[in-house]
């Protein structure tokens, strides 16, 4: 799975995200199906389940926080069951049952793709699938310079302790701010320092050259797998319920 | 306000997507002509900063926290094009690597982050920029106003996308994004105004947007507010949520009586038969008369009485400090 064209893998991921998306809320078990797909995916990869556990703990109470919510919006339909004076009705429970579900397929399916594609063969992929050259480039700019920050951030967040400094009411936040202002300039800096040593060796704003390998039938197989699966499970669930 | 996968229904998550990618592809053109080949580096910084950033919480009230945006923060540094595409690479990558925001969803999310909040922000930053004194002072209150716009307008956009998609109702979802982020917003005016004060002194060259003599920032030195401004900015900082919260959230107040209203009805004391004096106060029921819509109305009503309710305090705050002065 780690050896799968990124393309394939970008494509694949992309696409079934999208009709996961585009699946009407009913029947539910076409997203059960659509789990147990991913799950099949994940597993082909050999990634550990710890690792993705940690990986989509980390994303799913934000999804769910506001989800638990969207059923007591939803007034109109029969009421299922109440909290004291709320109510849940049926139809805030599809609400539910439609968003979340799309959300937490959505996250895993990024997840497992980043889990098995390292950071420059995605921007590779994308460059190589003909993604706008700018957002290309910025992107891997980002990542270089992301690592800059993130020293520097880490400097900070240390002096910071040590200084007993904590956010604590809306009244620290200017001197977050400045903070922030000094964190940008140390890494502007240090990345200018980058950008002029490139210059000076013949860095002119191109893109490097097209030298990746081609997409192989292993690649085509897998994405071709990933589609069957998907469309079967889509098109089982529309003939269900038409 | 990153919109999960699912949250908006097929027809918005399109025309979003639309809007974006037409956004974006004029991005593109604008920012290849402007900055030439220092772009992508300065891109890829500011992007690298801004994902960074948005990685703090701070506190906003009673335990909740707000993140910040940094969509005019892109857009005072490097001009609303090119902030464009610096909030665009960091909601993709956002919604790939850490799986922040929906893939589906994202020609909402840029939509809303991107496009509307620059946007929307920098207008109002030009607007303010020359309503206010050319001086730093003015420039950076027009930056840290605006800031704040900006994130209400994202904010507001993105309850319109979730309303219209079924997935909260439409009234609610304006009612509580929009007063939630009016608070977020001040956390994104301040930490806005602080860093580009702070880039302003040190590297005046990287605001684009700074179009002041460079000599005015040595000018306005670093004068510490003293006690009594410091007072009246705090004051004038709550004037302008109350009157925020009055004007803009008070029109979807619920209209059903309140506890004590309802228990009265339902005893059978009827409001009419209260004592005639009150039918003639101008503001009766929280509405201005004269005004068709009842929002409108309602929302005026609150902004005159906001105004009248802290004339009438500082007033007495005025009449009653000099009074102590005199006899001490």
């Amino acid at each position: 799975m780690h050896a799968v064209d990124a393309r394939a893998k970008i494509i694949g991921f992309i696409g079934f995200t999208v009709v996961v998306v585009t699946t009407p809320p009913r029947p539910g078990w076409a997203f059960v199906l659509y789990a147990v797909l991913l799950a099949f995916v994940a597993a082909l990869a050999r990634l550990s389940p710890a690792h993705l556990a940690r990986r989509v703990l980390v994303v799913v109470p934000f999804v769910l926080m506001v989800a638990v919510f969207l059923p007591f919006f939803h007034r109109s339909g029969d009421v299922v069951f109440s909290l004291g004076r709320f109510e849940v009705t049926d139809e805030g429970l599809l609400v539910l049952w439609n968003a979340g579900a799309k959300a937490l397929l959505g996250v895993v399916s990024m997840i497992v793709l980043t889990s098995t594609t390292t950071f420059s063969e995605l921007v590779e992929g994308f460059e190589r699938l003909r993604a706008p050259k700018v957002l290309v480039l910025t992107v891997s700019f980002m990542h270089r310079y992301g690592y800059l920050f993130l020293e520097e951030s880490r400097r900070m967040q240390r002096a910071m302790a040590s200084r007993n400094f904590r956010a604590r009411w809306l009244g620290n936040v200017p001197t977050l701010g400045h903070m922030l202002g000094a964190l940008f300039l140390r890494s502007y800096n240090r990345g200018e320092r980058v950008y002029v040593a490139m210059v000076s060796r013949g860095y002119e704003g191109a893109i490097r050259l097209e030298r990746g390998e081609p997409f192989r039938a292993a690649d085509a197989l897998f994405l071709g797998a990933v589609f069957a699966a998907v469309a079967a499970i889509r098109v089982s669930a529309w003939a269900w319920s038409a | 306000m990153h919109i999960p996968d699912g949250f908006v229904d097929l027809p918005i998550a399109a025309a979003t997507g639309v809007i974006a990618a037409a956004v974006v592809v004029g991005a593109v053109r604008k920012t290849g002509k402007d900055l030439g080949d220092r772009t992508v580096p300065l891109l890829g910084v500011t992007a690298a900063f801004i994902f960074a950033a948005q990685m703090l919480n701070f506190p906003v009230v009673a335990g909740t926290s707000g993140h910040f945006l940094g969509a005019l923060l892109a857009a005072a540094l490097l001009g609303p094009w090119a902030a464009t595409l610096t909030l665009t690479v960091v909601l993709i990558a956002q919604a790939l690597v850490m799986a922040d925001g929906g893939v589906t969803a994202l020609g909402a999310n840029v939509t809303n982050m991107a496009v509307i909040a620059v946007f929307a922000g920098y207008g109002a930053f030009l607007l303010l920029k020359r309503l206010l004194p050319r001086t730093p002072t003015g420039y950076l209150v027009s930056v840290a106003v605006a800031s704040w716009l900006s994130v209400v307008a994202a904010a507001a956009a993105c309850a319109v996308e979730l309303g219209l998609s079924g997935t909260v109702p439409l009234r609610t979802a304006l009612a509580t994004m929009v007063s939630v982020h009016m608070v977020i917003g001040i956390g994104e005016a301040l930490i806005t105004a602080a860093v580009v004060s702070a880039v302003l002194v040190a590297r005046p060259d990287l605001v684009a947007s700074f179009d002041l003599p460079r000599e005015s920032i040595r000018r306005a030195g670093r004068k510490r507010m003293s006690g009594a401004s410091r007072v009246w900015s705090y004051v004038a900082v709550v004037f302008v949520i109350a009157a925020a919260l009055a004007l803009f959230v008070s029109p979807f107040a619920s209209s059903s009586p309140d506890g004590l209203e309802s228990v009265a009805q339902a005893h059978g004391i009827d409001a009419s038969q209260a004592t005639p004096v009150w039918q003639f106060s101008p503001l009766g029921d929280y509405r201005l008369p004269g005004i068709e819509s009842e929002g409108v109305s309602a929302a005026l009503a609150g902004l005159i009485g906001t105004i009248a309710l802290f004339a009438l305090v500082i007033g007495a705050g005025r009449v009653l400090g000099r009074k102590r002065t005199e006899s001490g």
